[in-house]
């Protein structure tokens, strides 16, 4: 068993490397972040990044593309057709990846858990490092858990990215559940005018029905 | 109400409508199906040149749709609803597409969540929702919390992975780093 874990498979991937640790060290200290303005949580990053909390101090910055990025941020909560958008940006991005989950929405839907749109469940779909309870979490709880991501990439424990390629059969099949479903999940709709009626057919009929 | 329309509506539809003044300076106008089209273009006429929006509500009890126009005119400063009664089981209404334009959106998006259907408008494909198979989602008979119980969660979705990698094992201290 524990040959097949991820963590420990990576601890002495990087342990025969002799520059394991120190590239560690770097990749924490130059994190550029790809921020996912989806829900409500956006609105907690401008404070974070300005004077007051100042990001960069950590050497985190905001990045353009998903191609350039290192960082996720899924800020808020997540409809199905972003989830599409969010998988495809998080597919383009670069290893070493990192994704973080503000607030509960990712976690487990949040206030939108009954929600037709609304995905519950963030780390069903793609690997989240690291989650953010609270709603929204303050910027001293965000740059607390940027702190935290930062240790645990430090430590070689911030490995979604591969757990991301070795079962990317599990996220997949959960992907496709939701986004390429082929069949109705309660109850098929039988659209009375599938056939395209025009006005005038629509009035006959109408007509035809209440002289019987 | 500022122009008198009451009165002039009144003067000029007689029993094709049921007039009421809600507020200073908002109206009502209710009206049947085909007859909506002609109140339209004469309020369109009175100055009404603004239709702010369009929505519908579901009154699942009566068996009936409600469509409602909000009309707006910029020199009186009035607000005007048009509201109108459709059957609920087979649910169309003329496009107000000649009048307005814009009102495009507004039917397909109606057409998406409430599943009536406006002959004459161009475009009536999906707006909003993604793959969507099952019952219009605004209608009051789609149970959304039964969707989403059935579609997002553990359950449903198998949410424990089949592998323990999620779990960070304890490390010996000859595997830990530090131990180096």
């Amino acid at each position: 068993m524990e040959m097949d874990n991820l963590y420990l498979a990576n601890l002495r991937e990087e342990k025969q490397n002799m520059w394991g640790g120190l590239v560690n060290y770097f990749r924490k200290r130059s994190m550029w972040m790809l921020y996912y303005c989806t829900g409500c949580g956006a609105i907690e990053l401008p404070p974070t990044m300005t004077s007051r909390y100042d990001m960069e101090r950590l050497g985190m910055g905001p990045m353009a593309t998903p191609r350039q990025a290192d960082l996720l941020l899924i800020t808020g909560y997540l409809s199905v057709k972003t989830l599409k958008r969010v998988i495809w940006s998080y597919e383009q991005m670069q290893e070493p990846k990192y994704v973080v989950g503000f607030g509960s929405c990712p976690i487990n839907g949040g206030i939108y858990w009954d929600a037709y749109p609304v995905i519950n469940h963030l780390e069903a779909f793609i690997p989240v490092d690291m989650s953010i309870a609270g709603c929204m979490p303050r910027p001293q709880a965000i740059i607390d858990a940027f702190e935290k991501l930062m240790g645990e990439i430090q430590e070689g424990k911030a490995i979604g990215y591969k757990r991301y390629e070795k079962h990317y059969d599990w996220y997949k099949k959960n992907q496709d559940a939701v986004l390429g479903r082929t069949e109705a999940v309660l109850k098929p709709w039988n659209d009375p005018f599938a056939s395209n009626p025009s006005v005038d057919e629509l009035m006959a009929l109408e007509k035809g029905e209440s002289n019987v | 109400m500022s122009d008198n329309i009451l009165a002039r509506a009144g003067k000029m539809h007689g029993d094709k409508i049921e007039c009421r003044e809600k507020y200073k300076a908002q109206l009502e106008i209710k009206t049947h199906r085909d007859y909506v089209l002609n109140l339209l273009t004469w309020l369109k006429s009175e100055r009404y040149v603004h239709l702010s929006f369009m929505s519908c509500i579901d009154w699942i009890e009566e068996n009936e749709f409600e469509l409602v126009w909000h009309v707006f005119s910029y020199e009186s400063k009035n607000h005007i609803l048009v509201k109108t009664r459709l059957n609920r089981e087979k649910p169309w209404m003329h496009t107000a597409i000649n009048i307005w334009p814009h009102v495009q959106p507004y039917e397909q998006e109606i057409h998406e969540m409430f599943g009536v259907y406006f002959p004459g408008n161009p475009d009536l494909s999906g707006l909003f929702l993604h793959n969507w198979l099952d019952l219009p989602p605004l209608r009051k008979d789609f149970i959304a919390k039964d969707y989403s119980l059935a579609l997002y969660t553990t359950d449903a979705l198998g949410l424990t992975p089949p592998f323990d990698d999620i779990d960070i094992v304890e490390i010996t201290a000859e595997e830990s780093r530090d131990g180096e």
